[in-house]
């Protein structure tokens, strides 16, 4: 699949009351990719997303969607093509019902009537909310008003999809659903951003990671590369994931691993591998 | 318009203003009030705004001032509107005078609430016999002031990602647009007010009926001086009103002035 540059940051400053926030952040982000956007509290990762559908114009610098310099476009003619999704379901919702919710997403984007009903329930059936269609958003449980949210969201057809802490508060049945829909989304050619401090889910769909610390991005690489480096992680603030951890110990202890595993799977195939060549491996 | 709260919130500072007791500043605040309310002319209603910036100054708090002028400056401008087209008579004068007294009102409370903590303002209520439970709802409801305006970003934020437009149409469609934003602010609000008051409960808030304030207040000889000054200055004021001294200057600058 074509990967296209959507959106494309140069050095962009930011600083709310004499308080800089962003320092000089250069990012880039494609179609047909995830990106996951990491770093501890008050990195700035916010501050940037917002800057991704004009919410945010930066003070100097440029962010261009698509080509176009954001200082020059509305936020609604930006969010068109992306979609921001925020953290707290709570502060999105307010229609009488779940299908209203969609609804005033596609006709504020100018969706014609004739196509607004298809869409709406493309979404319901992709959500997984078909079911509460005429429940008011306010009924739903925290995972579902979540997903809602991200529904809305997604019914006008972004190409580039932001998620700010998708999975925060979310079980693991509804995380791993989410992963699924971002990856259908993915495969569809879609550019999707996702903020978060979850590493585990970022191993699980993230094709690159960019890590921010202190208003700078520090790092940014193929998934493998980024979250397999523990001095970074260290400087954003963030612990490898668990299967990662695992496999640095062992090196330490001398075994040798052809790369640094992040997947359950991998682990095996790296452990098998070793004891099969000790010929203690029959029983794996 | 968050700049226009910003008066309204303490800053931590070392200053006389700062370091007397909430009692005496609630005095101040008092006089100051009760002058905006009473005078009626812009010549008066500007020395008493001299008198109200000078305080601010003692405080190191006039920036503070002029960062919200802006904000203050468009309701003024609309008090002076709304006076102008509605009075029969005299209307300039009377309009600039109103738009006055309500940025004169405005200091005067930014000078108590830009100086006092809400922690010294709930111990003063409470040692005035107020009970504990008011305290609480009032410098809590101090405290979510910003909050809410947060919240009002944040909401406003995410419905203009989703392609509202709220600036957009007639006077009727902005007004549509604008219940959009106030459904999810009042719903998350009150979501969280159940939250606040069950995390008060868990923390044993009501466990006690009468509980010993954290701060002591102490009224030392500058608070009495204080307290002595604005009482002199509310007297001076009532004198004014009751002699007719002041009804006779008014007349007389209305019969200079159109």
């Amino acid at each position: 699949m074509l990967k296209e540059e959507a959106i494309i940051v140069k050095d962009v400053y930011f600083s709310y009351n004499g308080f800089e926030v962003l320092k000089g952040v250069s990012l880039t982000v494609r179609t047909g990719e995830v990106l996951a956007l990491m770093g501890e509290n008050g990195a700035g990762k916010t501050t940037l997303i917002k800057h991704f559908n004009g919410l945010l114009k930066p003070q100097k610098g440029r962010v261009l969607v698509f080509g176009k310099d954001t200082r020059e476009a509305s936020v609604a003619q930006l969010a068109r093509r992306v979609g921001l999704v925020f953290q707290n379901p709570d502060h999105q919702l307010f229609a009488e019902s779940v299908e209203e919710e969609i609804l005033f997403t596609l006709r504020n984007m100018g969706y014609p009537e004739s196509r607004v009903k298809e869409r709406c329930e493309y979404v319901l059936r992709l959500f997984d909310l078909d079911k509460y269609r005429q429940r008011s958003p306010y009924t739903l449980s925290i995972g579902e008003r979540k997903r809602l949210a991200i529904a809305a969201v997604v019914s006008h057809d972004p190409d580039v999809l932001v998620l700010d802490e998708p999975t925060a508060g979310q079980d693991y049945f509804n995380k791993s659903k989410l992963a699924r829909i971002i990856n259908a989304m993915k495969m569809k050619g879609k550019g999707i951003v996702i903020v978060t401090h979850d590493v585990e889910f970022a191993v699980q769909i993230a094709d690159r990671v960019a890590l921010m610390a202190n208003g700078r991005v520090i790092k940014v690489g193929s998934a493998r590369d980024v979250l397999t480096d523990e001095k970074g992680l260290r400087a954003a603030r963030l612990l490898p994931p668990q299967i990662a951890w695992t496999a640095s110990l062992l090196i330490q202890k001398g075994f040798t691993m052809s790369r640094i595993p992040m997947l359950p799977g991998e682990l095996y195939f790296e452990l098998a591998r070793m004891l099969d060549s000790r010929g203690e491996g029959g029983n794996l | 318009m968050s700049r226009v709260f910003d008066i309204f919130r303490f800053r931590q500072k070392k200053t006389p203003l700062h370091s007397l007791d909430p009692r005496a500043k609630f005095a101040i605040l008092l006089a100051l009030s009760a002058a905006s309310l009473a005078f009626s002319d812009p010549f008066s209603l500007s020395l008493l705004l001299l008198v109200e910036v000078i305080l601010l100054k003692i405080a190191k708090s006039l920036s503070e001032l002029i960062s919200s002028l802006r904000g203050l400056t468009s309701i003024m401008i609309l008090i002076f509107i709304l006076n102008y087209l509605t009075l029969p008579s005299g209307r300039l004068y009377t309009s600039i005078a109103m738009s006055l007294r309500f940025l004169s009102l405005a200091t005067a409370f930014s000078v108590f609430f830009l100086t006092t903590t809400p922690d010294e303002l709930s111990t003063a209520l409470e040692v005035s016999g107020v009970p504990r439970e008011y305290t609480m709802m009032f410098t809590m409801s101090l405290r979510f002031v910003p909050s809410l305006a947060r919240d009002l970003q944040t909401v406003s934020d995410a419905l203009r990602a989703r392609g509202l437009e709220l600036e957009r149409g007639g006077l009727r469609e902005r007004l549509r647009n604008y219940t959009y934003l106030l459904v999810p602010l009042l719903v998350y609000e009150l979501r969280r007010s159940l939250m606040v008051a069950e995390a008060l409960e868990a923390r044993g808030f009501g466990a006690v009926r009468k509980v010993e304030p954290f701060y002591e207040l102490r009224f030392r000889a500058k608070d009495y001086l204080t307290l002595a000054l604005s009482c002199c200055a509310l007297l001076i004021i009532a004198l004014l009103h009751l002699t007719k001294v002041y009804s006779v200057f008014t007349s007389e600058l209305a019969r200079i002035i159109p």
